[in-house]
């Protein structure tokens, strides 16, 4: 045999560079793997051809589960027998993404057995994903990945995979227990997650303040964004401190701040709580000096999608404060109703965000049993086409309330 | 790939949908069940005879909630056991296994 | 045979906290950046955390993952954590740990960085190497532009943060409709109808309803039904592909990138926004993207001289406007940066707040 080097001329050139290189990880599974060889020389015809030579679709999984297994083929399997099945297996991480070596080196014990030995740390919902296995590895891997305690996480139209942010664990800002509340959450709903039954993909992504670690706020039909509603703390004698070793809160805060909302007069700072929006500059450039304040829990918002198919969304406020607290029961409730509505009415493939912007806000809210808060839009109506739902019969007293 | 039925060869994708819908009989049904292990009930038919003529009709195969919705009516339960009751009859799934059995295209997108 | 185990869902966090996190969970003071690619937590107690981030290319093999369990187990106590842009964090209570640690890390080709003003690594999509609706290859354009980028991460030499991102097609499996630099895989051709068979393969309604322009059509072929697309209406999605391989959309000679800037999540200063086109084609020229590479150098640079402290690039252009940025870079403003889909006249500039 040759030596697979020789095969792949155009990926050796991304061997070179400082930055580390995923040929190289592939090509060290390849040396003992002939299904790595083969998706190597798969993807070398792909930089001669200009084109993928994955094949459409794939629909395999493993018993009882509409989802968590992605089946990709290739279109050349003769060229590439080695790759004709090189399916994704998404594993649900632990909330955080923190692991201990034990545990990791268990994951790659089983990648290396049944599959490829490449993966994702992470994909972009968040799961660990097994890069390339075969339909026949499909039970094996399950069986020995629930052995070591974990399982597949979400694919198709279901809940998929909830993330969050490094959170409480190594973070001064997280305003309520996001790691925990990912888990609840995950746990809580494994038949939405396992067994697809939605009319599309749902996302939720939990970040524990207003920086957003988790991109939220652009990724998930469902955003937790940890806030505060009572005053920021500050401490004089920090920022004292900060600008005597030479920084400067005039620049890196008060003429940063979005509505003026902080001043700094060489001895004090001065905070209009009532005129801040959280948006965290401050607290940011001084962590000592400046920290959020103890009223704490989270605003959600919804519906936030990539373009495809009416355009890229931005979650929108649903909620502009809520406490985040064991059992976590109003943030299921919210989301039940949603997901009612959404069973509702929804069409086939259509986001929530889709939907909300399809029935329109207001009608939507009315549809939860929420009611509207002029926090929920940037500014009121500007166009005269309001769909009225009351009016005045002819019989009726106009001047009298109705 | 392909499946033996009644000596006649049916082709199949690698995912084992069929290649021509035009294909499809009760027989192809029952031989395709065999390949998913499923053992066909009469509560099976009667599923797979619902995904068909809802496909004959809207020429798309129903979205797994409405299927759920249907089934929670005829049986009377609510959307959580009707959802139990579909994965029991077909374990890997109405819409990838269901589908298959009676006929359908292959559901699409991974995305 | 062992009972089947289904839906036990994620393992318990908790299990993989190192001791001092669970000592200090909910109750850190504040952090410090002491050097590029490390941080410093310190708790109310006064306990103090280290932790050095490491860039990864994502695509790892287990190889490299049981390298990182070595270096974990040597000098964080057996513990390892992965951040949401797939670099990798190792924990310590032990400061002698840092620079060693540093040192055999680096030793071994893996940089360290990614911290505060510094280039973040690429959030990035699967691209030729494992998906089917792939304009171009994620991995690739990644390690070419992360080699350029090299000292932005491993140094605070940014104005500020700077989240990079890369998506093979419009799906956008990623954040890059809200990064400040993106790089977009499209496709310029609309799908070639395979229309022999077509509704054999798929769902026609289905197919039609995926169009965001309504540009497909029912038709029909031998007395079969199948599609048709008006082209003119085509705006290259490939949201039909999705929904049906009889559309294919891939196509070598017309397939590439484009360029987009000024997108961001954080709520910090500025509210999050949408990336905005810069670059509205460069061909795929694998394997070294050198236009791509260059594109992306140009607007690093033009941050670099010309963004404040803290200023994200958004907030940079938001200052100085788009006419001095497309000035500066020198990029060409073409029809193609008027935006033509729903809701487009919100971006035409109805004000004589002009700059010359």
């Amino acid at each position: 045999m040759s030596n697979p080097s020789s095969e792949t001329p155009l990926l050796d050139e991304l061997l070179k560079g400082r930055w580390p290189s995923f040929v190289k990880e592939m090509k060290e599974m390849a040396d003992t793997k002939p299904m790595v060889r083969d998706v190597l020389r798969q993807l070398e015809k792909s930089y001669v051809d200009k084109k993928t030579h994955w094949k459409h679709g794939g629909i395999v999984g493993v018993k009882g589960y509409g989802g968590g297994i992605i089946g990709r083929y290739s279109d050349s399997p003769e060229e590439f027998p080695g790759a004709a099945h090189f399916h994704t297996v998404r594993v649900n991480q632990p909330a955080g993404w923190f692991y201990n070596t034990q545990a990791l080196r268990d994951l790659c014990e089983i990648f290396d057995k049944y599959g490829s030995g490449l993966t994702n740390m992470h994909g972009s919902t968040g799961d660990i994903i097994l890069l390339g296995t075969t339909t026949d590895e499909l039970e094996p891997i399950f069986s020995a990945l629930t052995e070591k305690g974990w399982d597949l996480g979400g694919s198709g139209s279901a809940l998929r995979t909830p993330s969050c942010c490094v959170g409480p664990a190594r973070c001064e800002w997280a305003m309520f227990d996001c790691l925990d509340i990912c888990h609840d959450i995950t746990h809580h709903y494994q038949d939405e997650i396992h067994r697809p039954a939605f009319p599309y993909k749902f996302k939720i992504k939990v970040s524990g303040c207003p920086n957003d670690c988790v991109s939220s706020i652009a990724r998930a039909d469902f955003s937790i964004i940890g806030t505060w509603r009572d005053h920021i703390r500050v401490n004089d004698e920090e920022m004292t401190r900060y600008v005597a070793n030479g920084r400067n809160p005039i620049n890196d805060a008060v003429l940063l701040c979005p509505t003026r909302a902080i001043e700094w007069d060489g001895k004090k700072i001065k905070i209009d709580n009532e005129n801040c929006v959280r948006c965290m500059q401050c607290i940011n450039a001084y962590p000592r000096a400046i920290k959020p304040g103890l009223d704490r829990g989270a605003t959600i918002l919804i519906g936030a999608k990539a373009p495809i198919v009416q355009g890229a969304l931005f979650s929108s406020v649903l909620v502009p404060f809520m406490k985040i607290e064991e059992p976590y029961d109003e943030v299921k409730e919210l989301l039940e109703s949603i997901w009612d509505v959404w069973d509702d009415h929804g069409e086939n493939k259509e986001r929530i965000g889709e939907l909300v912007e399809r029935m329109g806000k207001g009608e939507f809210l009315e549809k939860i049993g929420i009611a509207p808060d002029v926090q929920m839009v940037i500014h009121p109506r500007e166009n005269p086409y309001i769909f009225y739902d009351e009016f005045y019969e002819e019989e009726d007293d106009a001047t009298a309330n109705k | 790939m392909s499946i033996e039925v009644n000596g006649k060869s049916i082709e199949t994708d690698e995912d084992g949908y069929l290649k021509d819908l035009n294909d499809w009989t009760e027989d192809v049904a029952k031989a395709l069940s065999v390949t998913e292990d499923v053992e066909m009930s009469e509560q099976h038919w009667a599923i797979v005879r619902f995904l068909r003529e809802y496909y004959a009709e809207y020429q798309i195969a129903p979205m797994v909630k409405i299927l759920t919705k249907e089934i929670a009516k005829k049986e009377g339960m609510d959307k959580k056991d009707a959802s139990k009751y579909l994965y029991d009859l077909f374990p890997s799934g109405p819409a990838k296994q269901a589908c298959k059995i009676a006929g359908l295209p292959k559901p699409t997108g991974c995305v | 045979m062992n009972v089947r185990k289904t839906d036990i869902g994620c393992p318990d966090y908790k299990q993989f906290l190192p001791p001092v996190i669970l000592e200090n969970y909910g109750k850190w003071d504040y952090h410090e950046i002491p050097r590029p690619g490390v941080m410093l937590h310190v708790g109310e107690s006064g306990d103090k955390l280290w932790s050095v981030r490491v860039g990864s290319p994502r695509l790892l093999s287990v190889k490299s993952i049981l390298y990182f369990c070595d270096i974990a187990d040597k000098y964080c106590d057996g513990f390892l954590r992965f951040t949401s842009r797939s670099n990798v964090e190792f924990m310590t209570v032990h400061e002698a740990n840092i620079e060693p640690m540093i040192k055999e890390l680096e030793g071994e080709g893996w940089p360290v960085g990614g911290t505060a003003n510094s280039a973040s690594n690429v959030i990035h999509t699967q691209g030729w190497v494992h998906c089917h609706t792939s304009a171009t290859d994620a991995s690739g354009l990644v390690k070419c532009v992360m080699d350029e980028l090299y000292d932005d991460f491993t140094h605070h030499s940014l104005p500020g943060r700077m989240k990079l991102a890369v998506a093979c097609c419009l799906n956008m499996c990623g954040a890059v409709h809200a990064s400040d630099i993106a790089i977009l895989g499209i496709h310029r051709r609309p799908p070639k109808v395979q229309k022999e068979n077509l509704a054999k393969y798929c769902e026609v309604p289905t197919t039609i309803a995926a169009c965001p322009t309504g540009a497909i059509r029912a038709d029909i072929l031998n007395g079969e039904k199948t599609l048709q697309i008006n082209e003119s209406q085509c705006m290259y999605c490939g949201a039909c592909y999705t929904a049906c391989p009889k559309l294919p959309i891939a196509d070598a000679l017309n397939d590439g990138l484009s360029i987009w800037v000024g997108g961001k999540c954080a709520n910090a200063r500025s509210v999050p926004r949408f990336t905005k086109l810069v670059v509205p084609f460069i061909p795929n020229n694998p394997p070294r993207w050198p236009e791509v590479v260059d594109a992306v150098r140009t607007i690093v640079n033009v941050y670099k001289a010309h963004g404040k402290p803290w200023e994200r690039l958004a907030d940079m252009i938001d200052r100085i406007g788009w006419a001095r940025f497309f000035k500066l870079t020198g990029f060409e403003f073409t029809k193609y940066h008027i935006d033509d889909y729903k809701l487009a006249t919100k971006s035409y500039n109805a004000s004589t707040h002009l700059r010359f």
